[in-house]
C-alpha cells in the first residue's frame, strides 16, 4: 500500500514478546498527521505495551517502526527532540520542586535558554492553575495536579509528536473535561499529533480522528472518525 | 520533525544537566548520605577497637589499615550503587530519561561522576575517622608524596571503582532482586584491582617512589581502560530492555 503523504507514523508488524507470552501480534497501522489517535481495549489488550513501543520505551521483538520516515535504531535523538511521553508511570522526582522538575526536563529537551524556559513554565504553571505550587516539591502535590505537572513536562518542548498513557486515570468529571478541551487545543493551535490510550469510550468518541480497539495484542477493529458515532464501540473490546 | 545534530557543547551541557540534578536529588535525600557515613564510622571504630583490644597495640599497623579502609570503601560502593540507575528505575524516572534526546554515553557517563563525587566525599570522611581512630603507622611525608597518594592512592582507584559501580548498577537496574545481584556482580569486576590498590596506598604510605608502582598503576588504568570500553560497547543496550 503506497504511503499516503500525511502518514506520521507507520507502524509495521510488530511483535512483542516478554518471555514465551506475546503482547502484541503483527501489529500494523499508520497515524496522520495532526490527529487525535485513540487506541483503546480491555485490561492487558496491550494498549501500554504498544503505546511504549512506539514513543521508544520498549523495542518491539519484531517488526519496526517509522516516525516522519526516521527509526529508532538509525535516529533515536532526533525523533527523542520531537515526542513528548506521559505513561502509567511518574517521570518526576519527587524530592524535586515542579520548577526543578520542568526545568530538568526541559534541559534535557536542549532548551537551556533560560529566561524562555522560566517563561514557558511560569505561563503553563498560570494555565494549569499551578503557581502557587511552583517552589513545592513534587512529593507534596496531589495526584490530579501531579498528572497536571506530568502533562506540562511533555510538551514543555513543543513536540511534534504526544504520546498520552490512560491521562484520564484519576480524573473527576471536571478534570477530564478540561484535559479534553486541552487536548483539541494542542491539536488545532500547536498542531501536535496526539496518540493516546484510554478505556473511556465517550472521551474517545468525543476527541478521537482515528481508533484502533485492541483484543488480546491483535487489532481487532479500526474506526475513523465518521464510524465512531454509528457504531457500538463496547462490542468490539 | 528538527533534525538538527547534537554538538559537543550541547552533550558537555545535557551531562552537566544529569549531574546537577542528581546532586541536587541528593542534598534532598540528605538521610541516605549520612546513613552511608554512619556505617563507615562505625565500622572503622568497631574495627579499630576490636584490634587495639585483641592486640593491645595502639597504633595500627601500615597494611591492616589499609585493608581496612579499603575493605570500607568497597561495601560503601554497593550502598552507593543503588542510587545510581536503580533509584531511577524505582521511582520510573528511568523513562523520563531514556526518552529525552540524551545518549546512553552521555547519561552513563553523568552517572559514573555523580558515583566519583559521592564515593570521594565519603572517602574524606572515612579517611579523617580513621586516621584518628585507627592512629596508623605512618612516617612524615613531603607534600609532594601527600599529592602523589591522594591522586594514586586514592583518586586513580576510585575512579576505577565509580566505573565499576555504574556498570554494575546499570546492569543490574531490570533484575528484580537487586540487593542480591549488586555484590555479586561487582565483587568478580574489582576483585582484580583489590590487590594493586592496597599494594600502591601501603607503598604510597610508605614514602617510596612512583617508579616502583609501575605494575600496579599499569594495571588499574588497564582495567579503566577495559571497564570503559565494555561501556562504550553495551551502553545502549544497557540503558534500553
Amino acid at each position: 500500500m503506497p504511503e499516503s503523504k500525511n502518514d506520521l507514523i507507520n507502524c509495521v508488524k510488530v511483535s512483542k514478546q516478554f518471555g514465551y507470552f506475546f503482547a502484541l501480534k503483527n501489529i500494523s497501522f499508520k497515524i496522520r498527521e495532526n490527529t487525535i489517535f485513540g487506541i483503546a481495549g480491555a485490561n492487558g489488550a496491550g494498549k501500554t505495551t504498544l503505546i511504549k513501543i512506539i514513543c521508544g520505551l520498549l523495542s518491539p521483538t519484531f517488526g519496526k517502526i517509522i516516525i516522519d520516515g526516521l527509526n529508532y535504531e538509525d535516529h533515536p535523538n532526533i525523533i527523542k527532540r520531537n515526542i513528548g511521553i506521559t505513561t502509567d508511570e511518574s517521570f518526576l522526582y519527587e524530592e524535586l520542586t515542579l520548577y526543578e522538575n520542568l526545568r530538568y526536563y526541559g534541559n534535557l529537551h536542549l532548551l537551556f535558554d533560560k529566561e524562555e524556559l522560566d517563561k514557558k513554565i511560569e505561563d503553563f504553571a498560570l494555565k494549569f492553575n499551578l503557581s502557587d505550587w511552583i517552589h513545592e516539591p513534587i512529593g507534596n502535590l496531589s495526584h490530579g495536579m501531579k498528572q497536571k505537572v506530568e502533562l506540562i513536562r511533555a510538551i514543555i518542548h513543543e513536540p511534534s509528536v504526544l504520546f498520552l498513557d490512560e491521562p484520564f486515570s484519576g480524573l473527576d468529571y471536571k478534570a477530564t473535561k478540561i484535559l479534553i478541551t486541552f487536548i483539541k487545543e494542542l491539536k488545532i493551535k500547536k498542531k501536535i499529533t496526539i496518540i493516546l490510550t484510554t478505556h473511556n469510550i465517550e472521551v474517545l468518541r468525543q476527541i478521537s480522528d482515528d481508533l484502533i480497539i485492541l483484543r488480546k495484542g491483535k487489532i481487532n477493529k479500526s474506526f475513523s472518525k465518521e464510524d465512531l458515532n454509528e457504531i457500538e464501540i463496547e462490542s468490539y473490546f | 520533525m528538527e533534525h538538527e545534530k547534537i554538538s559537543l557543547k550541547l552533550r558537555i551541557k545535557l551531562f552537566i544537566t544529569i549531574l546537577k540534578k542528581d546532586i541536587k536529588s541528593e542534598i534532598r535525600q540528605i538521610n541516605d548520605l549520612f546513613s552511608i557515613l554512619l556505617f563507615g564510622v562505625i565500622a572503622i571504630f568497631i574495627f579499630s577497637s576490636a584490634y587495639n583490644y585483641g592486640t593491645q597495640i595502639q597504633n595500627m599497623p601500615l597494611e591492616i589499615f589499609t585493608i581496612e579502609i579499603w575493605f570500607i570503601i568497597f561495601f560503601i560502593l554497593i550502598f552507593i550503587m543503588t542510587k545510581l540507575f536503580n533509584q531511577e528505575k524505582e521511582s520510573g524516572t528511568l523513562g523520563g530519561l531514556i526518552t529525552s534526546p540524551v545518549s546512553a554515553s552521555t547519561i552513563l557517563l553523568s552517572k559514573i561522576f555523580f558515583c566519583f563525587i559521592l564515593l570521594t566525599f565519603v572517602e574524606v570522611i572515612i579517611f579523617l575517622f580513621s586516621f584518628f581512630f585507627s592512629a596508623p603507622l605512618i612516617q612524615n611525608l613531603s607534600f609532594l608524596q601527600i599529592l602523589n597518594y591522594i591522586i594514586l592512592g586514592v583518586i586513580l582507584p576510585s575512579v576505577d571503582l565509580a566505573i565499576c559501580g555504574s556498570l554494575v548498577s546499570a546492569f543490574s537496574m531490570y533484575v528484580k532482586n537487586k540487593s542480591f545481584v549488586l555484590p555479586i556482580l561487582l565483587f568478580p569486576l574489582i576483585l582484580p584491582i583489590i590487590t594493586p590498590i592496597i599494594s600502591i596506598n601501603i607503598n604510597l604510605f610508605e614514602g617510596d617512589l612512583i617508579t616502583t608502582l609501575y605494575y600496579e598503576l599499569f594495571f588499574i588504568i588497564a582495567h579503566i581502560t577495559l571497564m570503559v570500553s565494555i561501556l562504550v560497547i553495551i551502553s545502549q543496550t544497557l540503558l534500553y530492555d
